[in-house]
């Protein structure tokens, strides 16, 4: 789930008219709610003016059977659910495959799911036992019962390079003997135990706070060792191209188990069938339809949004209905009750490379912080029915999870009229800074920004708000994978100022939201993820105590305080909680993962 | 090309093999086995043909690299690996070995295999995926060419026999709308105009609606419709008016004059002499645009999320999918090249006057 937000849900930008029109539109649709339990998260909707209240959760299918149909522009980033790490591939991952815990229909609050309860940690936090649910069983060709050694080796199989997990190293560097150099392929870890069929035992060499809730993540999901060896043992893993599911669905395979062009035809559809194996008694999952079928392809949204309403399909998988299709959506009685809006979770910002000059200086990044017209920015992604303006980085919809401890919607250190800007305190700032009259007069700063909209818009809008304190900007355009993979996540080829980035949670607890982006420890020569390279001793510090904090509460309080500490930094500047909006045809049945973006969760959902 | 010599030999000097054999040689041994000058102009374009795919690969490999592009093992590697992760996985992929020593194993698992590597993206074969993506293109393109051929024919014949009158004029601006439109804008206009599901007329199926012609024929005739019209509109448009402007310049020529002046019957005249010659170089164009579709039609088939190798194509840079990439870029030259070589034969056979 965690992902950089890009192009994936992009939406293009909409005229200012459009905009105002559909913000008015969207408060008439706003609700409200509370988000300190953890059920809904409306914290969002007062300053979006979108209401974030999920449909109802169904406790039973409307009827057995049919087929629900799933469009989306791209394909999963990986088809293994050792490896899938996007958003869409968790809507396939959700139904197909049990991990330890899943968060709670509707909920951001985690559940057992193939474990039988909660983990039980031990006093001084490093040793966490998870019993298993029993009569859970693989999918044909394997169909046997799910044991604890097949967690233990489907975590196992995420550090090697065959398999090449994204956050293993990540979530599960803490297990004791867990490979600090990846493996080729899959070797045991000392610090998994499997002391009888149903039970497994981790080992941590720390205390590691979110251990847990990485438990709720795919690579928990258990794998059968003898089936998957000889895919794993392959340079290049193909496990995912034969992978036995444990959910409700699996992917429609053949005798030998192979999904390759049979349930799975990259770029083109992915189709699930329902898993004679299941048994409905050991899952919170419905199962509803006979079939789902993934249609991939749909380049157009709006071609994609129009389609959902007539009914030839039922939800939007990656892309978002465009702006004016959301316009006229809300604007329909009928329609604008099959649209939900879903906090992300995260935050979008433009991060300023404090490594060098001029960012180095924190008087220039808090005349930044103040110069950005971030209504403009917001502006440049569709308005209000994206999200609330961010003024820090954990998301509204965290609630008492550090977002309240952060000081909510109120705290905003670099206050704005309309958070359209001030351009006197930014001057004042630059003066202290050491430049007369308030403007820059060093040479001109480097960018790297989107080669398309909406990303290439709010480049423009930051290097025009630079300008007003002085700052000229040569932005380079590149792809949003590139401008990753090439420049801002390679330091030494790292710009002042990177415009289009933006982090996620894996799980809603916000050290998965701050540690990674802003942690010194974590800055590394290549797939860096803390953008404006900021080594903040007080910060480091800070964070590395609330990683290893076990009480909730005590936890949330040192998040809250961190937050407020990186945003004083101005290191980077947030601007958008986004939202993402999920439309189901008529005919169905809705449900959606608020823990997953607001994707469809096809397990629960059924055809009227 | 060389034209053909009086004794019936070729007047271009015959070069000698490459010490120990080589395509040429081999060329040579066969032309001369199979003896006449076409064969041999055949094989040699044949030969030249692989030479240029090769360039051709040279040349994506080069780009991909010397261009921005995203780092593939960082893309496969997700967003919170470690360096030392990406770095195995750079190992494990080959991409840290020098470039020609990359390139060098590309090409030989596809001479040897016909192994156009896997993909980074899903680590499936790229040459099973153009395969099973070939039928949807060469459904699109091939409707398409029978579409773009049965109206641009008789309308570029009666606008040059009706030279200036209303219907001419009428059809010639009707092209130049045809010719102004963007695939991609017509695509969408007759999706919401004519599509079963989003369309105001309920009459056909709409994007991604697509099937193979194996699972449901009446399903694969009827959601391929709307794709033939759109993507042969232009070229219709396009092909018209060079049958009228060809047709109209050869009506001018002397021989046409001879033929009506020996009593030879207008219909004749102008199907038999004059649209024989007016097509020669349409039939140059057709090749080389059939070609380029069966290499992929990209608009089309992203517009209506067809399965083929355009979109694979696209979807393969947008990932930047290098092994994909490579595979698409080579099957889009091998079909340019091999329609290349056809049109040059059939040439020879419309115009008496071209030999080899």
């Amino acid at each position: 789930m965690l992902r950089i937000l890009g192009a994936a849900r992009a939406r293009p930008a909409a005229g200012a008219a459009g905009v105002a029109a559909l913000l008015s539109l969207a408060v008439l649709a706003a609700g409200c709610g509370s988000s300190s339990s953890g059920e809904t998260q409306s914290a969002a909707s007062a300053a979006s003016g979108v209401a974030t209240t999920p449909p109802p959760t169904p406790t039973s299918c409307a009827s057995k059977g049919g087929t629900l149909k799933i469009l989306s522009a791209g394909d999963v980033d990986h088809i293994d659910p050792g490896q899938a790490y996007y958003a869409f591939s968790y809507e396939i991952t959700r139904p197909t495959q049990r991990a330890l815990l899943v968060a709670k229909p509707n909920s951001i609050d985690l559940q057992p799911d193939l474990a039988a309860s909660m983990p039980q940690v031990s006093k001084d936090g490093k040793t966490v036992t998870v019993t298993l649910r029993p009569g859970v069983r693989f999918s044909p060709p394997v169909n046997r019962e799910v044991t604890s050694a097949d967690v233990k080796y489907a975590i196992e199989r995420g550090f090697s390079t065959s398999v090449a997990n994204g956050y293993a190293a990540a979530y599960f560097g803490v297990l004791e003997g867990a490979p600090t150099t990846p493996p080729s392929f899959p070797e045991p870890i000392s610090g998994i135990e499997t002391p009888d069929t149903h039970t497994i035992v981790f080992h941590l060499s720390r205390p590691e706070a979110v251990f847990d809730a990485a438990l709720s993540l795919p690579l928990t999901a258990p794998v059968p060792e003898e089936y998957a060896k000889p895919f794993d043992d392959q340079a290049v893993s193909s496990y995912g191209l034969h992978q036995v599911a444990t959910g409700p669905y699996m992917i429609k395979n053949n005798a030998a188990g192979s999904i390759n062009g049979i349930g799975y035809q990259p770029g083109r559809r992915i189709e699930l069938v329902r898993n004679p194996n299941w048994d409905s008694s050991t899952d919170y999952r419905l199962g509803c339809a006979d079939q789902v079928l993934f249609q991939e392809g749909y380049q157009d949204p709006t071609v994609l949004t129009r389609t959902i309403l007539s009914g030839a399909a039922d939800a939007n998988g990656d892309v978002p209905p465009p702006a004016a299709e959301l316009k006229s959506i809300l604007a329909n009685s009928t329609q604008s009750k099959q649209l939900y809006f879903t906090p992300a979770g995260g935050s979008r910002y433009i991060a300023l490379n404090t490594s060098k000059p001029p960012f180095d200086n924190l008087n220039v990044r808090k005349a930044v912080a103040y110069v950005l017209d971030r209504n403009a920015l917001r502006l440049t992604r569709g308005g209000a029915v994206d999200g609330a303006i961010a003024t820090h980085f954990i998301d509204p919809s965290f609630g008492a999870r550090g977002f309240d401890q952060a000081g909510g919607k109120s705290y905003d250190p670099f206050p704005s009229q309309d958070f359209s800007g001030d351009v006197a305190k930014a001057k004042d700032e630059m003066k202290k800074a050491g430049y007369e009259n308030g403007m820059y007069t060093g040479p001109e700063i480097s960018m790297v920004a989107d080669n398309v909209a909406p990303g290439s818009d709010t480049a423009k809008v930051v290097a025009a708000d630079l300008a007003k304190i002085g700052i000229k900007s040569k932005i380079v355009s590149v792809t949003h994978s590139t401008m990753y993979t090439k420049y801002c996540n390679v330091p030494k080829n790292e710009p002042n100022v990177c415009p289009n980035v933006g982090w996620l949670p894996d799980f809603h607890e916000p050290q998965a939201i701050l540690d990674v982006p802003f942690n010194g420890k974590n800055i590394v020569p290549s797939n860096n993820s803390n953008w404006p390279l900021l080594n903040d001793p007080r910060v480091n510090a800070a964070m590395d105590k609330a990683e290893q904090t076990l009480d909730p509460s005590a936890r949330y309080g040192q998040w809250g305080a961190i937050d407020k500490s990186v945003t004083e930094t101005a290191a980077a500047v947030p601007w958008l909680w986004e939202n993402f909006p999920t439309l189901f045809s008529s005919r169905v049945v809705p449900a959606l993962m608020v823990d997953n973006q607001g994707s469809p969760d096809v397990s629960l959902m059924s055809v009227k | 090309m060389t034209v053909q010599a009086a004794n019936g030999t070729t007047n271009a000097p015959r070069r000698p093999p490459p010490p120990g054999g080589g395509p040429w040689a081999l060329g040579s041994v066969v032309a001369g086995a199979l003896g006449s000058s076409m064969t041999r102009y055949v094989l040699r374009r044949v030969l030249w043909g692989i030479v240029l795919l090769f360039v051709v690969s040279a040349l994506t490999f080069l780009i991909f690299y010397a261009f921005p592009s995203a780092d593939p093992a960082a893309l496969r590697a997700g967003r919170q690996a470690t360096p030392q992760l990406i770095e195995q996985i750079r190992h494990a992929l080959g991409l840290d070995k020098p470039l020609y020593e990359q390139f060098w194993i590309y090409i030989k698992g596809l001479v040897l295999h016909f192994d156009l590597g896997y993909s980074y993206e899903n680590n499936v074969s790229v040459s099973s995926q153009i395969l099973s993506r070939l039928p949807a293109t060469i459904a699109l393109t091939l409707g398409a060419f029978v579409v773009w051929m049965l109206v641009s024919l008789p309308i570029g014949i009666i606008s040059a026999i009706k030279r200036g009158s209303a219907v001419d004029r009428a059809t010639m601006g009707g092209a130049l709308v045809a010719i102004s439109a963007p695939v991609y804008w017509l695509g969408l206009i007759v999706l919401l105009l004519f599509s079963r599901d989003i369309g105001w007329i309920h009459l056909l199926p709409g994007s991604g609606s697509y099937v193979p012609l194996t699972s449901d024929p009446t399903q694969w005739f009827l959601s391929l419709l709307m794709p033939w019209f759109v993507l042969a509109a232009a070229f219709a448009a396009f092909y018209a008016r060079m049958v009228r402007g060809n047709l109209i310049e050869v009506l001018g020529e002397d021989y046409i004059r001879t033929a009506r002046a020996k009593g030879l019957g207008e219909r004749r005249v102008i199907l038999r002499h004059g649209l024989r010659a007016a097509l020669t170089p349409i039939v140059t164009m057709a090749g080389l645009d059939l070609g380029i579709l069966l290499g992929g039609a990209v608009l089309t088939e992203t517009v209506f999320n067809i399965p083929g190798v355009g979109r694979y194509a696209y979807d393969s840079i947008i990932n930047s999918d290098l092994p994909a990439i490579q595979g698409t870029v080579l099957f889009g030259a091998f079909f340019i090249i091999v329609a290349n070589i056809f049109v040059d034969v059939v040439y020879a056979f419309l115009d008496p006057r071209v030999r080899y």
